[in-house]
């Protein structure tokens, strides 16, 4: 119990710390209002032009509260790659590591702690725009099979973007590294576009790999739920979280070892 | 001719500062060219899906794509400090600034080099030549209008970072400005209505920035040069006098400042 509520609390601390500067916060979410108003002249034109109110199983209405998911997912992931590599690079990582805690529980309970009450402001903001411009959100069930499924995601991106900060112990600079994920999260993952307008080909490719179920799997769940297709995406999370979070122990265990601190 | 002489030796020095790091230089370059080419991978897809956009296509792209990563590197690489502008008034650095015998906004702006801008620059370049619409008059109109929405870019950051002589931490609302200039920029031109283009050449001058350059290099027409001419200068003006007017305000931290 101990264990848990020591964790608990560095999520608690982070949580009261984002709340603590709501305008800052706010202002950072207000960044969904304009993608989601120019998704919507994208979309709106591009199934005027198509001349068909469906595409692939998708209507402009379920594309909209698509991309409103996905952009909740993506808009609020945290800097974790570039903290973690700030931490290696300056040193300080020295006084985390030597704290009556684990470094990668620790790092993911302040990941969350962020994490969570950015989602809540994007999606407050991003469901605003979109139920004004294509109607009310999709059915309860949605809701609650894409809120599962966040979990995955933030626990397969929090394995991917801590690994990425911890190649700080290795290179010198590690936003490259986020960029590139970040691009194949928007491809891959189906960020911009949903995976059902892409080629057969490109989409085999994107199920093969972790991105879709980070962003695709939650967002297709939140617009159209179904228990088949729950399990199929909750139980690949799974997988990759397992596979994902096996590398993240490995490398931070070869990485500590790297270590060199000098001075205090 | 001064200031130039002052800008070639500040950037000169900023290279050296960058190059100390060959290595993380040149990684940051082209992580940035692979970067954006993945980016507009999801163009591809798309045009290749759906063909057109109320008359544009994968071509058009090619070059608003270029035009804006180009002009977006030129600001990285010779302004870079203009997209934290902000943080320095913030901070009380610009004593460090107020203190030397050189145009403070030049010298503050300037003073910083983005190393990945210059995997921006290339890549736009890339990107004009792989439209399909390359001519030795094109690429001279495509060197010029990177450099006039470089113009509109680089004024567009100083104009919202300045509001930080007034308002404080503006960091929230300059990333939300770049992300909306960036992103309205490279959006087809053709989605949006009057209005929306009214606010693309005013409020957030995307249009300045990306379909109206990248226009000029289709095709020259006096009408676009005088429109992206007039753009540029009344930003640029607007940038300098907003700046001018938020120094009468500035406090100093008292802090002791190191420019590194």
């Amino acid at each position: 119990m101990n264990f848990i509520s020591k964790y608990w609390a560095i999520f608690r601390i982070t949580l009261i710390n984002n709340i603590a500067y709501p305008g800052e916060f706010i202002g950072r979410s207000l960044m969904i209002v304009p993608f989601m108003w120019i998704f919507y002249q994208l979309w709106k034109v591009t199934f005027a032009a198509a001349g068909t109110d469906t595409i692939n199983s998708m209507t402009l209405y379920s594309t909209m509260w698509y991309l409103m998911m996905a952009e909740t997912i993506e808009l609020s992931r945290p800097q974790l790659a570039k903290t973690i590599s700030d931490n290696v690079k300056d040193g300080s990582i020295a006084y985390i590591l030597n704290k009556p805690y684990n470094f990668l529980l620790y790092q993911f309970s302040n990941s969350m702690g962020e994490t969570i009450f950015r989602a809540v402001i994007n999606a407050v903001f991003g469901s605003a725009v979109v139920w004004w411009l294509v109607g009310p959100p999709p059915e309860m069930l949605g809701w609650a099979f894409a809120l599962l499924a966040l979990l995955g995601t933030w626990a397969m991106n929090f394995c991917i973007t801590c690994l990425i900060g911890l190649s700080a112990f290795l290179v010198e600079e590690v936003s490259p590294f986020m960029w590139i994920y970040q691009k194949f999260v928007f491809i891959l993952g189906g960020f911009l576009i949903p995976l059902d307008f892409y080629p057969a080909w490109l989409q085999s490719i994107a199920k093969a790999l972790p991105f879709a179920y980070m962003i695709y799997g939650p967002s297709k769940l939140f617009v159209a739920p179904s228990m088949e297709l729950f399990v199929n995406i909750v139980s690949l999370q799974l997988v990759w979280t397992v596979v994902l979070g096996a590398i993240l122990i490995l490398a931070f265990r070869r990485g500590v070892a790297y270590l060199t601190v000098n001075g205090g | 001719m001064k200031h130039l002489k002052f800008l070639l030796a500040v950037w000169g020095a900023n290279l050296q500062s960058v190059m100390e790091y060959r290595a993380s230089f040149i990684t940051q370059a082209l992580a940035m060219m692979f970067n954006n080419f993945i980016y507009f991978v999801i163009w591809m897809i798309f045009f290749d899906r759906f063909k057109e956009v109320r008359g544009w296509g994968i071509n058009d792209m090619y070059i608003t794509y270029g035009v804006i990563a180009s002009a977006f590197g030129l600001v990285a690489v010779f302004f870079g400090n203009s997209f934290v502008l902000g943080d320095v008034i913030n901070n009380g650095r610009l004593d460090y600034y107020l203190s030397l015998p050189r145009p403070v906004l030049l010298h503050a702006v300037s003073s910083r080099m983005i190393a990945s801008g210059v995997g921006d620059i290339t890549y736009g370049f890339l990107s004009y030549a792989a439209s399909g619409q390359f001519s030795w008059d094109g690429f001279l109109r495509f060197i010029l209008a990177i450099l006039l929405g470089a113009m509109v870019f680089a004024a567009f950051l100083i104009l919202v970072n300045s509001l930080a002589f007034w308002t404080g931490i503006v960091s929230s609302l300059s990333n939300l400005m770049v992300n909306a200039i960036i992103t309205f920029g490279i959006y087809p031109i053709t989605l949006f209505d009057n209005y929306a283009k009214l606010i693309l050449f005013t409020v957030v001058p995307a249009a300045l920035m990306g379909a109206l350059p990248a226009d000029f290099v289709r095709a020259f027409t006096w009408q676009t040069l005088a429109q992206l001419l007039f753009g540029a200068m009344m930003f640029l003006g607007l940038a300098i006098t907003v700046f001018r007017l938020g120094l009468k305000r500035y406090e100093s931290g008292s802090a002791i400042q190191i420019e590194v």
